[in-house]
């Protein structure tokens, strides 16, 4: 690990910091490129890009626009409000451990959709889906919040987690089983591991302006939560007042993941491992942390959805699947670290 | 859920077998059965086809449902199981029916009482629906109505000629992206409705998953679309109403298709045959307009 930079290297940070910018996305729009390029069926990117633009509505048209740019897009979309949505939990509750899929928020957001799904509101009421998932993210942050913040130890925010987690899971089966469709019980995978298949353009204009106001707020806490590493007396003496940025941060959580995971299902650890590779790259900063992360998590997405459909397994992986034997390594070597400190 | 298509055939061979002439170890059920009992769908639905409500003492609940089942007025009025071998033995029953791929423990249990107990497979072929529907009247001692239905059938299937011309390229969609391919009840219907089973020549046996990609892309003239309409909301079923089959409807003839048509091996076939064969016409008219 970078040990942490002087504050005097500020100037070279700041360069290194638009230099970090400008690669991850170089990294966002070649993984974007390669999800477009990998799929089931032969397809010539150009010549398919050609007949989109002019209108022609050849086959290959409809592939590239109506399936695989649907689910690049939501790939980027969705990661980015994870990695964000980690960065964010991990300045609020100051653990590097947060994260939406550790902390049970993801679960919890599945929870809130499923309810909206099965049982017929995401039909009718408009973005009652990604509302259901928000909703449930916000009960769990709170919650989280009361049990594990105010400086409450690792243990206490892990503990935190599996609770909200096998609560949520628990009710996310209970409402699966009183579904009154026979293939509602299966689907739990979907909600536990997450996958971007057969997503359509509709799908992402529905997530989009929710996730962008997500975003916005969390982008928006970033000088606070700078602040906050020199201590609370310190941000509240800056002028930073410390109630509100909390709600800000719980807000734009709720709306990032709830709107991810409403669509893609609870993708773990992305918010874990994102954040964890690139913050000794912003010299420690949580706020500068926060679009670089949200940058990192389209790309790793972007890229383990390619891998998915790369691999020769068939039906293709779950997207939690890949994530999670990426992401379940750095959990293991962050316990490991933190074991002194818990 | 792929099935292992072999051992599949092997063991409906076996069932069959078993339920034109019942192995000793089982009890034997009387000429005609009283209190019979269904453990599958589709055993109602010949089930009920073949034998007097008054003797049916239950069917599963499933066969209740309106938009599922061909038989759901009749299931309405009789007592319904969910397969549990507890719902069962208190029935006190002279004949269950059961299928080869459900309620396994249920099965496993009944077994092991002295409930005269029948499995029936599931029907690849229109032929192996006749035998299905002739076992199953022996056994409720009521061939006469067998052999009536299958006439019935017949007749419809009789009543439509063989296609002329090329054969419209078709692929089934059903929930979850799964396809049917060669081997299949589907397949023979298809066949019979004069359209080419694409997932066939794809290499996909029995069943297989295709992805919208691949069928997108495969210039297919008719997309059969197992029909979800008034479903209550799942996944599996979302990938039937995806927008890309609606953009692909200029050009592809899209064919909804009820389910409780041709999931199970009924007479209700030949009803899925003459929609596919209209369907199939009017897909060559207007090719041949243009």
């Amino acid at each position: 690990m970078t040990p942490r930079r002087a504050v005097g290297t500020r100037g070279a940070s700041a360069f290194g910091y638009a230099g970090l910018i400008a690669l991850l996305v170089v990294l966002v729009i070649a993984f974007f490129v390669a999800s477009l390029a990998v799929g089931y069926a032969p397809l010539a990117l150009p010549q398919a890009f050609r007949d989109a633009v002019s209108g022609q509505g050849t086959l290959a048209a409809l592939v590239l626009t109506e399936l695989r740019v649907p689910r690049a897009l939501l790939g980027a979309l969705v990661g980015f409000s994870l990695g964000i949505a980690g960065a964010a939990m991990q300045g609020l509750l100051r653990n590097p451990l947060a994260e939406p899929g550790i902390t049970g928020v993801s679960g919890a957001a599945a929870l809130g959709a499923v309810i909206v799904f099965y049982f017929g509101l995401a039909g009718t009421v408009p973005f009652a889906l990604p509302l259901g998932g928000i909703a449930g993210a916000i009960v769990a942050t709170f919650l989280l919040y009361g049990l594990a913040g105010h400086g409450a130890g690792t243990m206490t925010l892990i503990l935190a987690g599996v609770a909200i987690n096998s609560f949520a899971g628990a009710l996310t089966s209970l409402a699966l089983n009183l579904s009154p469709n026979p293939f509602a019980v299966a689907e739990i995978v979907f909600w536990l591991l997450g996958s971007l298949a057969d997503r359509s353009l509709s799908t992402v204009w529905l997530v989009l302006p929710l996730m962008l106001a997500g975003w916005t707020l969390l982008i928006l806490t970033g000088p606070a939560l700078d602040s906050l590493t020199l201590g609370e007396d310190t941000a509240k003496s800056l002028g930073f007042n410390l109630g509100r940025l909390r709600l800000m941060l719980i807000a734009g959580t709720a709306l990032s993941v709830g709107s991810a995971v409403a669509v893609a299902g609870a993708v773990a650890f992305v918010g874990l491992v994102v954040p964890h590779l690139l913050r000794p790259l912003v010299a420690h900063r949580p706020g500068r942390l926060l679009f670089v992360s949200g940058l990192g998590g389209a790309a790793l997405t972007l890229a383990a959805d390619t891998l998915v459909r790369w691999l020769p397994i068939r039906p293709e992986l779950k997207l939690g699947v890949v994530t999670a034997i990426i992401g379940a390594p750095f959990l293991f070597n962050l316990i490991y670290r933190l074991r002194s400190t818990a | 859920m792929p099935i292992d298509q072999q051992s599949t055939a092997k063991w409906a061979t076996v069932v069959i077998a078993l339920a034109v002439a019942p192995a000793a170890a089982q009890t034997l059920p009387a000429d005609k059965p009283a209190r019979i009992v269904s453990l599958n769908m589709c055993t109602d639905d010949l089930l009920l086809r073949l034998a007097d409500p008054a003797r049916i003492a239950s069917v599963t609940w499933l066969s209740r449902a309106q938009r599922g089942s061909n038989v759901a007025d009749i299931a309405a009025r009789l007592p319904v199981n969910h397969g549990l071998a507890e719902e069962i033995i208190p029935l006190d029953p002279d004949l269950v029916i059961a299928g080869t791929f459900s309620t396994r423990t249920a099965v496993g249990l009944l077994k092991r009482t002295r409930i005269p107990l029948v499995e029936f497979g599931i029907p690849r072929s229109i032929e192996e629906i006749r035998g299905h529907i002739r076992a199953m009247a022996r056994l409720v001692g009521e061939s006469e109505q067998g052999e009536r239905i299958i006439g019935q059938m017949d007749e419809r299937l009789a009543a439509m000629p063989s296609g002329t011309g090329a054969r419209p390229r078709a692929i089934v969609l059903n929930p979850n992206g799964a396809t049917v391919g060669r081997g299949t009840l589907v397949d023979e219907i298809m066949t019979r409705a004069g359209l080419d089973n694409v997932a066939a020549t794809l290499g996909i046996d029995s069943y297989g998953l295709l992805t919208l990609e691949t069928i997108v892309s495969n210039a297919i003239d008719v997309l059969i679309v197992s029909s979800a309409r008034d479903e209550p909301p799942a996944l599996a079923t979302e990938i039937l109403k995806h927008p890309v089959i609606e953009r692909l409807s200029d050009r592809v003839r899209i064919v909804s298709m009820p389910a409780r048509l041709w999931n199970c091996g009924t007479p209700a076939v030949a009803e899925a045959v003459e929609l596919l064969r209209r369907e199939a016409d009017a897909f060559k008219r207007g090719r041949a307009t243009q």
